[in-house]
């Protein structure tokens, strides 16, 4: 067993004076789907969004405890959050392309990176990303169309390959397919199973069957804390907390 | 049409009723449009009568002069271009950063609270009050060349700054918070996301609010009394620094004339200034058309 990608000890986040996750530990390995599943307002998205501290550039919001990347911290102060946010990339519940061009889309994180010298070696990378987010064929005879004309379920593929053109380590994806039909959400999912192999992926999701599709672990939070983690198929087979064992049975959420 | 309920003479009289009022507000809100068009219409008409007769090649060219014939508006043209520059490039750039730094950087407290309240008051402020502390700092503090278009730029760059502050604040709070995450979400830095993506977005707005704020400066009379623009200037002026006048003192002027033939002049600045205007409009219309992105 090699270490894990992202190890999170004792960690709290307020909103203000407000208490959203509460002493949260866990540990996330590379090469699988980790699934965070419970009810609205468990603070399963707030807890995602502390890993790459997208939190930070909420007013108010406050994150304790340890979260460590590569043994990492990434909370201190020698962390620039701009340069983890391109290590650790973000897919987002509504599909937010930017309103440019499919190629500027991709392209824009490559550039404000540095990570291409010249035109060609930009092409191969916004080829990659989008071959790897199962796009390619789709658009590469219009790449400066608007990415925004894209369906719906194109527009979430092209911002998962708008994640990987930056070449991240982690990809944390907050509820993908809540806003796609269930054709583009199957797609997404296929896609998710591909790209595990090369990510540590992490995945909220209002969908119990979604997690136990996609994930080969999953956590169970309920009002700020983390009941409950473990095998996706022991978590959903035979949950050891009975407030795990009524939400998947679908007694409250 | 089988639910006996709507066929009640008591629910017929309720929907002929609410039928009615429907029709009364259509009235009410088209005799509110239309006394207000009667009276733009009844101004232009006005004007067109009484000054188009003098509107020839020798008054757009001309300067102000003692006699009626000889006077020009291409002087007072020119010194309100001039202001109107001074006033942009002073009035754009400040207001817009402003307007970005107190939307997407300044923390939220007290202080900036104060700023805010400070700004909206400063847009309400009467003009005639900027056109004094126009007169104080910029000509008898800084002795800056009285009556001039640097001095009126300046003065109208005050009163339009907060203008442009407010209308840009308003047009980057319409950007959806969904772009400043995804930008954030691929690493990009605050001012990265905020020139790269939310700017441009917000674009339109802020140059829709530019404009009209210029339109209004284009329009002020009052505070460039104050600082001496209402001089009888014979020659247009050569630079910023020159003594002119601008469009709506020279009509001020001349609607101050004893001579019967100002009163056409008048009428013709008029339509000079409305043309003015009315390209100014124009263009905010074309540009927030051109640079407004759908999605």
């Amino acid at each position: 067993m090699t270490e894990p990608k992202l190890i999170a000890r004792n960690v709290d986040v307020y909103y203000g004076e407000k208490k959203a996750i509460d002493n949260v530990s866990i540990d996330i390995d590379n090469g699988i789907v980790t699934a965070f599943i419970g009810p609205s307002g468990c603070g399963k998205s707030t807890f995602l969004r502390s890993l790459n501290r997208m939190n930070d550039t909420i007013a108010g919001a406050k994150v304790t405890g340890e979260i460590l990347l590569d043994g990492e911290d990434i909370y201190a102060a020698s962390m620039d959050p701009v340069a983890l946010r391109a290590r650790v990339g973000m897919v987002f519940q509504k599909p937010n392309p930017f309103p440019k061009s499919i190629y500027e889309n991709i392209a824009y994180g490559p550039r404000i990176h540095g990570l291409a010298q010249g035109k060609a070696q930009m092409d191969e990378i916004v080829e990659r990303a989008l071959t790897k987010a199962g796009l390619w064929d789709e658009v590469k005879d219009r790449l400066s169309d608007a990415g925004t004309a894209l369906s719906g379920g194109q527009q979430q593929r092209l911002c998962i390959a708008r994640a990987i053109a930056v070449s991240p380590e982690v990809i944390l994806m907050d509820e993908p397919c809540s806003a796609l039909d269930p054709i583009a959400t199957a797609r997404i999912e296929e896609l998710i199973d591909e790209l595990k192999n090369s990510y540590a992926i992490v995945i909220v999701t209002h969908s119990m069957q979604q997690a136990a599709r996609v994930s080969q672990r999953t956590a169970f939070f309920h009002l700020g804390n983390l009941v409950e983690y473990g095998e996706t198929s022991q978590v959903f087979t035979t949950p050891r907390e009975d407030r795990t064992k009524d939400y998947i049975t679908g007694r409250y959420g | 049409m089988s639910n006996p309920q709507w066929q009640t003479p008591e629910a017929r009289r309720r929907l002929a009723r609410r039928h009615a009022s429907e029709r009364r507000f259509k009235a009410l809100g088209l005799g509110a449009i239309v006394l207000s068009m009667a009276f733009l219409v009844l101004l232009l008409v006005i004007m067109l009568k009484n000054g188009l007769g003098g509107l020839d090649w020798s008054f757009l060219t001309g300067s102000d002069s003692t006699s009626p014939d000889m006077a020009g508006v291409w002087g007072a043209a020119k010194g309100s271009l001039l202001t109107m520059f001074v006033t942009l490039v002073l009035a754009f750039p400040m207001g817009v950063l402003a307007a970005i730094y107190l939307e997407e950087f300044a923390p939220k407290n007290k202080w900036i609270d104060l700023v805010e309240v400070s700004i909206n008051n400063l847009a309400a402020v009467p003009s005639i009050i900027f056109g004094l502390l126009g007169l104080a700092v910029f000509i008898n503090t800084l002795h800056l060349p009285r009556s001039s278009p640097v001095v009126g730029g300046l003065t109208l760059a005050l009163m339009t700054m907060p203008v442009i502050v407010i209308s840009g604040r308003n047009a980057i709070k319409a950007v959806p918070p969904s772009i400043r995450e995804a930008a954030y979400g691929i690493g990009a830095s605050k001012v990265q996301t905020t020139f790269h993506h939310v700017l441009p977005l917000a674009l339109p707005g802020i140059l829709t609010g530019t404009i009209i704020g210029m339109a209004r400066a284009l329009g002020e009379t009052a505070p460039l009394l104050m600082i001496g623009m209402r001089a009888f200037v014979a020659t247009p002026p050569g630079g910023i620094t020159d003594p002119s006048s601008v469009l709506p003192m020279q009509i001020f002027l001349w609607s101050d004339e004893i001579d019967k033939g100002f009163v056409q002049n008048t009428s013709a600045a008029i339509i000079v200034l409305l043309v003015f205007l009315l390209a100014m409009n124009g263009l905010a219309i074309y540009l927030r058309n051109k640079f407004e992105v759908r999605w």
